[in-house]
């Protein structure tokens, strides 16, 4: 399903990813964890093409790709399975919560409006929003937009989702609520990989854990082997 | 009207009303006192009156030059030149000009309005056309041309304009230009069918409009005058004793002889000049009667080219701010080039570049797309530069976000980001609409009259320079004042948003 294969990269001289290599099949649950400043994000981002990399090839699903910029054709077809949801939501704030989620299957799946919200307001169902579709993004909590970034993101029907830092901005409360809509998804059997530093999250939902640290992967396994007992 | 709105209206009537009052002009003394005698002109008029010496052009030279250095020798003073606009010259009395030397027709209004001396100059009105055009008498102006009405061009708020306006049976619009030798180029070119002005001025240009022809014999005509304020009693009467002098000791007719003016039948018609009637001064009522229909329609004028030229500026100002941030690389520099390019030039320039000069490679534009054209160009480097800052403003991680899910990067600009900018630009680009509609005042230059120029040509050819003013200013805040409050409204929107 993700297959990484030395992956290098570097920043203004400066390596951020060095020959990172990693495995997922479908279904499982990758936590990636380590101290900040250690290449995480870059290297959950390096699988949706939002940044390109040096050396190494990605492979999601069936498809593949190689260093340096990504044609746009190939960012296209990997990003409409590949879900991201970002630590500050980004949520757009000009439209409903409604229209944020029928955005993507408008526009990027074409489909007619009725229909597009017909799928919105299933995602928001399913993360528990469906009472906030007519809402502004900016009305709601940190928990909730973070809910609804979710639901947006699911609903171009993604074979893999990404999930970059998702709690890092809220408090604890709102970080209970989207780890549960997380972990609920896990259990619905959606394979993710999933940036994070909360370790109890990762023991609850991770199927494997791998620890990056200055763009190494020091340790990687079954998170009871990784993070202890 | 809440009362709000209605303090800053009086203050600016006031404003205007207090603005439009000419200072009180210096009296003779004070003239004698300063040693000048200061007369005001405009060279862009052309000869053979003012206009700058072909061989030392940061002279000027003409024979109303002359003449204004023979009026101030015989006050005992010297002349000094002040530049103005032809149409306005009347508007510098006082402060700060001492009279007005440039052509200036003798005509009833005139002599209400300020002290007219005696005529000094006779001159006829000329109709030019095409040498191998339609148009071989003055009369042919009374049926309708090859392509309908007979556009003639004339020197704005002149005795030419006057004339054309007055004979509406005959067949022609009448339009108006800020310069003689304009119209002439645009006969040339083939955007005008003739050109209506006084006589002596063709004379003097018809070497360089070979192609151009005199049109019958001059006709109508009249007399021109030194115009001095009402309240320079004294002055009037002494530069009118001037011109008596010179005329008498022949000095006037040795002038014209070297201007190549027919200086013998000058004097001649001059002797024989009959008395020019003084108009009456007519009610406010008849006033507003008169001018009001012309200025509502000149308003319409304005609307109507701030409306059509400000979309066309936003549209296209976005499409560069777009492609200067996300375009290819090689496109970059030159959206950049062109943006600085038109910032960097008058507006007034470019749309004399776009009705004058494109004419001559085969472009002639009528007037009014031309001024839309011009407009939207000029405002479109400046929205493209609000555009680009409100593009900047929206945070990258929204872009991310669109593309995250599959949006190629027009789809993201489009449904995104784009939208999110011209929310944030809102307040800025309302506010230069209402700039742009007191820049359409500009377009006077292409011949397009809007409600400034209607206000400036009215104001001169009745006197009523003050009720006038309060009126133009009146029509003007009820355009902008909707776009104000629109403009407010943006704002407080903006921060009621999070």
């Amino acid at each position: 399903m993700i297959d990484i294969v030395g992956l290098s990269k570097a920043r203004g001289g400066t390596r951020v990813l060095a020959d990172v290599s990693l495995r997922a099949g479908e279904r499982e649950v990758t936590a990636i964890v380590g101290p900040s400043g250690g290449g995480k994000s870059t290297l959950l981002r390096c699988l949706n093409g939002l940044e390109a990399f040096d050396t190494g090839a990605v492979t999601i699903d069936a498809h593949r790709m190689q260093p340096g910029p990504h044609p746009a054709r190939v960012l296209e077809r990997v990003r409409r399975d590949v879900g991201m949801v970002f630590q500050q939501f980004n949520l757009f704030p000009h439209l409903s919560v409604l229209e944020n989620v029928a955005l993507g299957p408008r526009v990027v799946s074409r489909l007619p409006r009725a229909e597009a919200h017909g799928i919105a307001e299933a995602q928001l169902a399913r993360v528990g929003m469906a009472a906030f579709a007519a809402a502004r993004p900016a009305t709601l909590s940190g928990g909730q937009q973070q809910r609804v970034a979710i639901a947006r993101a699911l609903a171009l029907g993604p074979r893999v989702m990404l999930f970059d830092e998702p709690t890092s901005a809220l408090d604890p409360a709102m970080s209970a609520e989207v780890m549960e809509t997380i972990v609920s998804l896990a259990r619905g059997g959606q394979t993710m990989v999933v940036v994070t530093h909360d370790h109890a999250f990762a023991r609850r939902a991770a199927t494997q854990v791998v620890e990056l640290v200055a763009g190494r992967i020091t340790r990687a396994g079954p998170p009871a082997e990784v993070l202890g007992e | 009207m809440k009362s709000q709105h209605l303090v800053p209206l009086l203050l600016m009537s006031w404003w205007m009303a207090v603005a439009a009052t000419p200072a009180p002009a210096a009296e003779l003394a004070a003239v004698v006192a300063r040693g000048e005698l200061v007369w005001a002109a405009d060279q862009e008029g052309g000869g053979p009156h003012v206009f700058p010496d072909p061989d030392a052009p940061q002279r000027l030279t003409g024979f109303e030059v002359e003449l204004a250095k023979l009026i101030a020798a015989e006050l005992g003073v010297k002349a000094r030149f002040q530049q103005g606009q032809w149409d306005r010259l009347p508007l510098l009395l006082g402060h700060p000009a001492d009279c007005v030397i440039n052509g200036i027709e003798l005509l009833p209004e005139r002599r209400r309005d300020y002290h007219c001396s005696r005529p000094y100059f006779a001159y006829g009105l000329q109709l030019i056309a095409l040498r191998d055009g339609p148009l071989d008498t003055v009369e042919t102006l009374a049926a309708p041309g090859p392509a309908g009405r007979w556009r003639v061009g004339v020197l704005t708020g002149s005795a030419a304009e006057l004339f054309l306006r007055s004979h509406s049976e005959l067949e022609v619009d009448a339009i108006g230009y800020d310069g003689t030798i304009d119209s002439l180029e645009q006969v040339k070119s083939g955007v005008l069918d003739a050109a209506l002005m006084d006589d002596c001025i063709f004379n003097f240009y018809a070497d360089r409009f070979a192609g151009l022809r005199a049109v019958g014999r001059p006709f109508g005509g009249g007399y021109y005058t030194v115009l001095t304020a009402r309240d320079t009693p004294r002055l009037s009467t002494a530069i009118d004793e001037a011109l008596g002098r010179i005329i008498a000791d022949g000095r006037l007719k040795t002038l014209y002889d070297r201007w190549d003016l027919g200086g013998r039948q000058q004097i001649l018609a001059l002797r024989d000049a009959a008395e020019i009637p003084v108009a009456t001064r007519r009610s406010l009522r008849e006033l507003a009667i008169e001018t009001l229909p012309l200025l509502l329609s000149a308003a319409g004028m304005t609307v109507l080219l701030a409306g059509l030229s400000f979309p066309l500026a936003i549209f296209a100002g976005l499409g560069v701010a777009l492609g200067r941030l996300y375009g290819p690389a090689w496109l970059r520099p030159l959206l950049t080039t062109c943006v600085e390019v038109v910032r960097g030039t008058p507006l007034m320039l470019q749309l004399y570049a776009i009705f004058f000069l494109l004419p001559q490679v085969g472009l002639a534009l009528p007037a009014l797309v031309a001024a839309v054209l011009g407009l939207a160009l000029n405002y479109s480097a400046y929205e493209s530069e609000i555009y680009r800052a409100g593009l900047k403003a929206v945070p990258l991680g929204q872009f991310e976000a669109a593309v995250a899910l599959g949006m190629t990067k027009w789809q993201a600009l489009r449904h995104v980001v784009v939208p999110q900018a011209v929310r944030l630009v809102m307040p800025p680009v309302t506010n230069d609409f209402i700039a742009l509609f007191k820049d359409t005042s500009v377009c006077s230059v292409i011949t397009v009259i809007e409600l400034t120029k209607r206000y400036s040509v009215l104001a001169l050819s009745t006197g009523r320079i003050v009720e006038l003013a309060v009126i133009t200013a009146l029509l003007y805040l009820a355009m902008s004042w909707p776009l104000s409050l629109l403009s407010r409204r943006f704002e407080t929107g903006q921060e009621q948003r999070p």
